[in-house]
């Protein structure tokens, strides 16, 4: 753990988690729900799947569980029979009940605690229905092995060695998949996700997104293998798919750190993306050109509210939430509104390789910004950190989750929800990023600042 | 794309000789030339002392006990003849669980690529007595060990335990797991026990790969730290350990045995307890008296 020392706090650690800022490993079913037409599986114990669903889904934006989701996923409910004897006939039953009932483009099947500490051989349960043609695969959840990120990725991988399979077939030119936001774990995925399409579709790609509304589903992701090239759009989720893929079907990739907000660093991102891949100028100009003259239309009549306001805005702020997001807003905050960073906390918990590189992000969020970020998980350091944090004389404005609510009233300021839980947001399709979403988020930010005095 | 790599799982009930003799087979096809990994399924973790004059190795999950991100390659040891030798480990006795330890242990391996990496020729699992939960039958299932040996006296408890690895065998046997190649009779020194071990690969249609006798060369070797290969190269215990490797490095394709039923198991063995009874009070003859 890079634990350490910030605003004169000494960072322990505490083994314990106080306010859970992120689900389980078998959280990943909401992965598979994210994907349209796919159902999940669950082979766990009663509670797990309701759980993850009221956590992901229900009390953070209030997204619900739509076609596959939320009370959806057949369990196998695995109770003393299935530990004690093995629960491989159950999810066989299971699985045969789902297909006669359930209409699904692909079923995944998601293992939880009990079945893997038991040595049940989901594979070889699974693995007939394959055989018969049956669009289904099977992932290795078990909640011990990490968090809904950890998830996610043995969730993606298992789709496309199970299902997607062996191609060496053409590639297409200008088809790209992405990897991003963490479906429904980051409460405004679905918007955020559509504006990452539209935005890479005005350049001239084919754009498989993959998740949400904007995604075709399971014959999207059959086409995960002809696309030219992955493209990851954060910090580090999405890179040990992005690497299995370079080896799996010889498809390079390009990791985008910055989920881009505001013009400034979409124009940016797309100029960088194009690049890569070689698309041709003029119409990625165009695009921009047509983009930028829109977000400055909005953004000059929002200058005078910005311009004039200035006695009662937020000069600083703190950030609490998944590497993601933590390092986009950051970036659109300092650079286009100029306000002062006071505390950076990242409570996703990435795997240890990839902090430096965040890190790394951190201390050249502008040029002339350079700041510490620190990793915790446990709520009550969140709590420490920004009880430390000299916000100055003004109430600052903080980035966080409904976790930081009660902190923040202690010292007056403001908050706006932007990651798990989000419990007084509701979501429908809202997007922070890209060029349309900087509005929103500009509309959040200061509206909370200035209805405080209401 | 890499060579083909051999992964054998040594099954058997407890203390019929699993360690001795996979350590054997181990040291024998190194010996011949090939690249071998032996790693111990047993909580126990003595399955390549042996190869180690007698010394006890980390092992994986001791190693994972105490760090998050482990180097798999951090728990391999070199043994005899360059053998890799690696421990699962496991929790104290009567804590844990034992079972998903050896999951744990054998995923490790599998997600660094380490058998391949070393470019092995072999993987030889030794795995703890009988399958007694699903984490013991990790190494049969897919994708991991190809080809199950069983060792086996002639005891009827086990042939009993030898014929419930055929029943786990046979129940993961379509869905792409492990196959068996064939008991190595063990211990096999009285003629009976030939016919015993005989007869019953022939119900539960499968073969015997080697006979095994018992002998003191084994023992002289085991108290030297040492396997029969290493400390008596030239005994014939020795040549019997090499003609096993070799048979085991020839082997290619393993098939799926038909396990005697519970009544049928107990039926044949009353009926060799009859004969045996009939051999000692002279009633018969042993087929095999004027060998
Ligand atoms: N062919 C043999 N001749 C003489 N001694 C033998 C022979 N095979 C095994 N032994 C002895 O039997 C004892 C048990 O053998 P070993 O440890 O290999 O059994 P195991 O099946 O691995 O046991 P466990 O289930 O406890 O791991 C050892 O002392 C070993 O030397
Ligand atoms: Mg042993």
């Amino acid at each position: 753990m890079s634990l350490k020392k910030i605003n004169g706090l000494e960072i322990t650690p505490t083994h314990s988690i106080n306010q859970v800022r992120y689900g389980c490993t078998l959280g990943a079913m909401y992965s598979a729900a994210a994907i349209p037409g796919a159902i999940p599986i669950a082979h766990c114990g009663p509670g797990c799947a309701d759980k993850q669903f009221m956590a992901l889904a229900f009390y953070n934006g209030f997204q619900g569980g739509g076609y596959g989701g939320g009370a959806v996923p057949p369990s196998v409910n695995a109770g003393e029979k299935e530990v004690v004897f093995g629960g491989n006939e159950r999810l066989e039953e299971l699985i045969k009940a789902t297909l006669k009932i359930m209409r699904g483009d692909l079923y995944v099947v998601l293992t939880g605690c009990i079945g893997e500490l038991v040595g049940d051989d989901v594979g070889s349960v699974v693995s007939p229905f394959q055989q018969r043609g049956v669009p289904i695969c099977y992932a290795e959840t078990g909640g011990f092995k990490g968090n809904n990120f950890t998830g996610h990725e043995l969730v993606t991988r298992a789709i496309i060695d199970q299902f997607v399979k062996d191609y060496d077939g053409k590639k297409e030119e200008t088809l790209v998949n992405v990897w991003s936001e963490l479906p429904f774990q980051n409460t405004f995925w679905r918007g955020d996700l559509a504006e990452i399409k539209r935005i890479l579709e005005g350049i001239g790609f084919k754009v498989n997104i993959l998740f949400g509304f904007g995604s075709k589903g399971a014959d999207e992701w059959k086409t995960i293998p002809k696309a030219k090239f992955n493209l990851v759009i954060s910090p580090w989720l999405g890179l040990e798919t992005a690497k299995h893929l370079s080896e799996k079907y010889s498809q390079p990739f390009l990791h985008y750190p910055v989920i881009p907000i505001g013009a400034k660093e979409t124009s940016k991102f797309l100029r960088t993306v194009a690049d890569f891949a070689g698309l041709k100028k003029e119409t990625v100009e165009e695009f921009i050109r047509q983009e930028e003259k829109e977000y400055y239309y909005y953004l000059e009549h929002f200058s005078d509210f910005y311009a004039e306001y200035w006695w009662g805005l937020p000069a600083r702020y703190g950030i609490v939430g998944d590497s993601a997001y933590v390092l986009a807003v950051s970036k659109f905050v300092v650079n286009q509104l100029g306000l002062i960073p006071a505390s950076h906390i990242i409570t996703d918990n990435p795997p240890e390789q990839y902090r430096e590189g965040i890190e790394k992000e951190f201390r050249s969020l502008s040029h002339d910004v350079s700041e510490e970020v620190i990793f915790v998980e446990d709520g009550y350091w969140v709590k420490k950190i920004l009880e430390n944090t000299d916000f100055g004389h003004k109430p600052p404005i903080i980035f966080g989750t409904t976790w930081e609510r009660d902190t923040v009233k202690k010292f007056g300021g403001q908050v706006v929800e932007i990651g798990f839980p989000a419990s007084y947001e509701v979501v429908i399709n809202r997007s922070y990023v890209g060029y349309r979403g900087a509005f929103a988020l500009l509309e959040k930010i200061f509206t909370a600042a200035i209805s405080a005095s209401a | 794309m890499s060579k083909k790599i051999k992964q054998i799982a040594i099954y058997g009930k407890g203390g019929i000789g699993k360690s001795t003799t996979t350590s054997n087979i181990s040291a024998a096809l190194s010996t011949l030339g090939y690249k071998v990994m032996q790693f111990g399924c047993d909580p126990k973790s003595d399955s390549t002392n042996t190869l180690r004059n007698g010394q006890y190795i980390p092992t994986v999950l001791d190693t994972i006990r105490d760090k998050a991100n482990v180097n798999a390659h951090d728990v391999v040891f070199k043994g005899f003849n360059g053998i890799y030798c690696v421990e699962a480990g496991g929790p104290a006795p009567g804590v844990g669980c034992a079972g998903r330890g050896i999951t744990t242990a054998v995923q490790l391996f599998k997600q660094q690529h380490v058998f391949e990496e070393l470019d092995l020729d072999f993987v030889i699992f030794d795995v703890l007595g009988d399958v007694v939960c699903g984490g013991f039958a990790v190494p049969i299932r897919e994708g991991i060990a190809e080809h199950v040996f069983t060792v086996s006296s002639s005891d009827f408890m086990a042939v009993y335990a030898a014929n419930n690895l055929f029943a786990g065998i046979k129940k993961y046997s379509n869905n792409g797991g492990a196959l068996l190649g064939g008991v190595i009779a063990n211990s096999i020194n009285k003629p009976y026990a030939k016919d015993i071990i005989d007869d019953f690969v022939k119900q539960t249609k499968t073969q015997v790969v080697e006979y095994v006798p018992r002998s003191v060369t084994v023992t002289q070797s085991e108290l030297q730290g040492k396997t029969t290969i290493e400390a008596a190269p030239d005994s014939a215990q020795a040549k019997i350990y090499l003609n096993l490797a070799k048979k085991i490095a020839a082997h290619e394709s393993s098939k799926t045995p038909e396990p005697l039923s519970v009544g049928q198991l107990r039926d044949w063995a009353a009926q060799w307890a009859d004969h045996l009874l009939a051999l000692e009070t002279g009633t018969i003859e042993s087929s095999h008296s004027n060998i």
